[in-house]
């Protein structure tokens, strides 16, 4: 079998074969196999715990890690309590309606209905000779607006 | 070209590997003896330090032995064992590097040894040792699994979970930047 043309590829290959040649020599092959022999026998238990241990650590850290953030967006959202601007807010709110007249209350019910009814006034869909006097009186106010 | 050290039949080591599933300890022992010092070679070429080589050793047969019968004949049992080995090697880089802080290479690149060995084993077999940490390990593992252990592409290919033409090229990647660095 051939490597690459020339004489470096040759140089090459021989001195990949020559690499680790001697420590191999060195490496006793019947203490090599009685060790491994034993290592098996008992279980190897240093290598194979460390693995065993390795990933179940990494597993219970990921969980602890999504249990806290879990348990702090729970607790943010419980337990935040409302900010000023958001009292102030509600407060001004509260107090506009509670000096409204009744007159006046209705006016907004009503103002707030007609969204709703809107739609049944869409002059693709209908024409004006089909609409109400009152949904005509609103179609009016919202030309003049 | 020849490996220095002939691969056994596939068929011998498939009757011992047969025989270890079955419980006999025998042929474990044997299979350590036929392959103990082509994986110390490899291991040695792929980086290993001298001080590490036997335990590496001795790692590589029980990894493989415990998982044999995940072994499929894909490849040579040696073959297979070479790769574990590889992994064996890159785990211990990986627990080096937790300890001290220090390039992988230098890790990995052995300062142990018979200066005076070193010196008779050559200038090039030096650089070529240091050239290999160089290299990325996949190009490393071919090179290595090609020019020591005269393995053929698809040999390579199949160990290494590639296929014959990438293992080609990693090999042949692998050849040009250590003759650079040779030069």
């Amino acid at each position: 079998m051939m490597l690459d043309d020339g004489v470096h590829d040759e140089e090459l290959r021989q001195a990949a074969q020559r690499l680790g040649a001697a420590a191999a020599e060195r490496v006793d092959v019947e203490r090599t196999a009685e060790a491994v022999l034993a290592r098996l026998r008992a279980g190897d238990a240093p290598a194979r715990s460390r693995i065993r241990w390795i990933q179940p650590a990494w597993l219970r850290a990921a969980a602890v890690v999504v249990l806290m953030i879990g348990v702090g967006t729970l607790l943010v959202h419980r337990f935040n309590p409302p900010t000023v601007s958001d009292r102030r807010a509600a407060r001004a709110a509260g107090g506009e309606i509670g000096d409204m007249s009744s007159g006046q209350l209705q006016t907004v019910l009503a103002a707030l209905d007609e969204p709703a009814e809107m739609p049944a006034v869409h002059a693709a869909e209908a024409g004006l000779e089909d609409l109400t006097e009152s949904q005509l009186q609103s179609l009016l106010r919202t030309m003049e607006e | 070209m020849a490996p220095a050290e002939p691969a056994l039949a596939p068929a011998e080591d498939a009757q011992l590997i047969a025989a270890w599933q079955a419980g006999d300890e025998r042929a474990a022992a044997e299979l350590v003896r036929r392959h103990a010092r082509a994986v110390a070679r490899f291991l040695v070429g792929a980086g290993a330090p001298d001080a590490e080589l036997d335990d590496l050793v001795q790692e590589t047969f029980i990894r493989a032995f415990r998982a044999v019968a995940t072994f499929r004949s894909q490849c040579q049992f040696r073959t297979w064992l070479l790769t574990i080995g590889g992994n064996a090697l890159k785990d211990l880089g990986r627990r080096l590097a937790r300890r001290r802080v220090v390039p992988l290479d230098e890790r990995l690149e052995s300062k142990d040894g018979d200066p005076h060995e070193r010196t008779v084993a050559g200038e090039t077999e030096e650089r070529l040792r240091r050239g290999l940490t160089r290299l990325p390990r996949m190009q490393r593992e071919v090179f290595l699994l090609r020019a020591q252990q005269g393995l053929e592409y698809g040999e390579i290919a199949a160990a290494l979970d590639t296929t014959p033409g990438a293992a080609r090229v990693h090999y042949h990647h692998a050849v040009k930047r250590l003759k650079e660095w040779l030069k």
